[in-house]
């Protein structure tokens, strides 16, 4: 039985397969409060997949398997993947699952997917996340909670009204989910501002990453580069969070947001962290056969990923630092080096987070003692960096943004392949909250 | 030393009404005022903890739920028997407003929420202070025949001075420049209630606003073990029993409060040997209590 083939004629294999970036789509990223207000995760979802669907022309197709995610999710959501695959254009036969990794979910889903269809187990798939801060779960205090919980349980009358005697009046105030690490209480923010500090990154530097961002991005959408990666939503065409215009003078004048009570001098603003955001992205990957039979385009090859995790809840390491030990992990694995990527694609959760990475790589001492190399791996050519803008530009729908960076950057890579007419190779970098990290390789042939 | 076995486990909030009418006693000059420590070891056989105390005491701390007993939880279960010592009518000083200065305490096994407990306690070290008059109550938790848990608890008298014991030098005051923090702890005003929901201690002082101001203090402040077990809790997974921890307090957390905790771990051949730790006001910039958790193993 089990070396039977299955109605697709789908076989294991013994020899890994490439697993391609088809294409992807994502609707344009919000700002929280904003043209999605109204939208639920499952509808922002639904609309990723069916933009991807129109643009490959996938409508009732079984697609192998569908992996999605959102990191703020109703308890009601608790399929959010697959009800966004029944709403959507997609054939309804097509399985899908939910992932959560809180900012590494999209990635994740790509690398996930992508080994899958390395197996053979699947010959197509679509990665996807989805985030709404505006839209945001609210549950009832844990006081409530327990009473309502215990009523359930309550047998008799007198029972009954033993447990309701139990509330409080503070009881009814709901809980709202926030940014604050669990297990320190301090915000993601803070987290950062004490990383920021540690590795003294200037406010300069961060404003000049920011503006950078914001430039790249302007510039991209001024040559048509997202045309054949978004699908207007709600009456938005482009991120809302796009400031064109900004210049450092601008950003200069913001006050400082986090960190204000940690000792050290506090420079990280509303102009260079990323705001909450809300969107969908969506990647259909597959087998190189499944794109040459279905006649679709391949932009770049899943080669390999690294997770990692670092101690942080007694500040042996910041918050955010993982993807500093990842992506010389998985660089040693693959025998490279900075020199041989073409773009690095570092998503923006603030800027000092990306400038902490930077650092951490080009410090002697860090790379000796935390990474036991014996020389440090260098510095990463700003001109290679988040050419197209990142997070801090397009704002970042936390589980969407993986999906926007493999998309952007398969593209970017397939266009450098075709207009050199050589291979190229990009560097994928997420930070994601629990002290995680996930990285990735991407290559054009 | 002599050795009085209690029945059953002594009840915090009759101890305290008994420590409320000593006072009153006292301050109508009834009754003579003892000026040396009993010399006895109060002890109570088979305690049993209901694990949904265990639970509780376990989800406020915001920890896991396990089937092992926080350190400062066994505090809480012995706390009684060193009341009862503490309001005998013998015993030299006032309970009601004395100051929570130090622990220390032994943490030798992992003590499963099933096993019956032995639990004594006795006072020992009376001893001048610069603003009073200082004790160390002592207590030992046994389980299957040995010793699981030993501790000694601090405890100042202000303003209190019996014959006979010189009066210490106030210690130099340095200033304290906070660190940086790796936590920070939002109290809200019911954090002392809710501390005295899960321990049993009812003491007035952590209650309410109200009730502390009866006894002096302008707000309710948070109850040291509670803040104690808070930085245990978050060590919990990587300290494992034998260890010792100990914490010395210096300003009260007036409720609600925003506290900021450093906590620095540090390791010997790879392994956890001790994490030393710091609590401060975020905006204040007062020190609030300062100690360590140490390893006992080899």
């Amino acid at each position: 039985m089990a070396a039977s083939p299955d109605a697709t004629g789908t076989r294991p294999a013994n020899v890994l397969r490439k697993a391609v970036v088809i294409g992807g789509n994502r609707i344009p990223f919000a700002r929280a409060n904003g043209a999605y207000t109204q939208a639920s995760n499952q509808d922002m979802l639904t609309a990723a997949l069916d933009g991807l669907v129109a643009r490959f022309g996938l409508q009732d197709e079984r697609i192998g398997e569908v992996a999605a995610g959102a990191v703020l999710k109703h308890s009601r959501d608790f399929n959010l993947t697959r009800e966004a695959v029944i709403g959507s254009a997609l054939s309804p036969e097509t399985p899908a699952y939910d992932l959560q990794q809180a900012c590494a979910t999209g990635l994740e889903t790509v690398v996930g997917l992508a080994n899958k269809i390395k197996l053979g187990q699947i010959d197509s798939a679509i990665a996807g996340g989805v985030d709404s801060a505006s839209d945001a779960p609210i549950a009832v205090s844990e006081g409530l909670r327990a009473v309502l919980l215990e009523l359930h349980r309550a047998k008799t009358v007198q029972q009954k009204l033993t447990t309701l005697a139990k509330l409080r009046p503070k009881d009814l105030a709901p809980n709202a989910p926030d940014t604050a690490e669990p297990r320190t209480g301090l915000s993601m923010g803070e987290h950062q501002a004490l990383t920021t500090a540690a590795w003294n990154v200037t406010r300069e530097a961060q404003d000049e990453l920011s503006l950078a961002s914001h430039r790249n991005l302007a510039a991209a959408y001024e040559r048509g580069f997202f045309d054949d990666l978004m699908t207007p939503y709600r009456g938005l065409a482009k991120d809302s969070n796009l400031r064109a215009d900004t210049t450092l003078e601008k950003l200069a004048k913001l006050q400082p947001v986090f960190g204000k009570n940690l000792g050290a001098e506090a420079t990280m603003t509303a102009g260079n962290s990323t705001p909450l955001t809300d969107g969908a992205s969506a990647v259909l990957i597959g087998s190189e056969e499944y794109a040459r039979s279905n006649d679709l385009p391949v932009l770049a090859e899943v080669v390999d990923s690294e997770a990692a995790a670092v101690d942080f809840v007694h500040g042996k390491e910041g918050l955010l630092m993982a993807p500093a030990y990842a992506v010389p992990r998985l660089l040693a694995r693959q025998g490279l080096t900075f020199a041989d990527f073409d773009f690095f694609e570092i998503h923006e959760a603030f800027a000092g987070t990306v400038l902490c990475h930077m650092a951490a790589w080009e410090s002697e001492e860090f790379c000796r003692n935390k990474l036991g190399l014996q020389k440090p791996l260098g510095a990463i050519d700003r001109t290679r960096l988040n050419v197209n803008g990142s997070s801090l530009a397009t704002g970042h729908p936390f589980a969407a943004t993986g999906g926007r960076l493999v998309a952007t950057l398969a593209k970017m890579l397939r266009e450098k392949t075709d207009a050199e007419s050589r291979p190229t190779r990009g560097l994928i970098s997420v930070c994601a909250a629990g002290g995680m990290g996930v990285v990735a390789i991407l290559e054009a042939n | 030393m002599s050795e009085v076995i209690l029945g059953e486990m002594p009840t915090l909030s009759r101890l305290y009404l008994t420590a409320a009418s000593t006072a009153a006693r006292h301050k109508l000059g009834v009754g003579q005022q003892a000026d040396q420590l009993p010399a006895v070891r109060h002890t109570v056989d088979g305690v049993h903890i209901a694990p949904e105390r265990v639970s509780g005491f376990q989800q406020l701390m915001h920890g896991t739920v396990r089937d092992t007993l926080p350190s400062v939880f066994l505090h809480s279960v012995a706390f009684p028997v060193v009341m009862s010592v503490m309001t005998r009518p013998d015993f030299p000083l006032p309970l009601l407003g004395m100051v929570h200065l130090a622990n220390r305490v032994n943490h030798l096994r992992p003590v499963h929420f099933a096993e019956p407990l032995t639990v004594t306690a006795w006072a020992e070290g009376l001893r001048g202070h610069h603003a009073g008059t200082q004790v160390e109550l002592h207590t030992r938790i046994e389980a299957g025949g040995e010793t699981v848990w030993e501790g000694v608890s601090d405890y100042l008298a202000k303003a209190v001075y019996l014959p006979g014991l010189d009066k210490a030098l106030r210690p130099e005051r340095t200033d304290f420049i906070p660190p940086q923090p790796t936590a920070r702890w939002r109290l809200g005003p019911e954090a002392g209630r809710e501390y005295a929901g899960v321990s049993g201690d009812f003491n007035p002082i952590h209650l309410s606003a109200v009730s502390a101001k009866m006894l002096g203090l302008k707000r309710s402040i948070a109850h040291g073990m509670y803040l104690a077990s808070r930085v245990l809790t978050s060590v919990e997974a990587t300290a494992s029993e034998p260890f010792a921890w100990r914490i010395d307090f210096a300003a009260p957390v007036f409720l609600p409060a925003t506290v900021a905790v450093r906590i620095h771990d540090t390791e010997r051949d790879g392994s956890w040997e001790a994490s030393e730790f710091t609590g401060w006001g975020e905006r204040s910039h007062r020190l609030h209590f300062t100690g360590s958790v140490n390893t006992l193993a080899g």
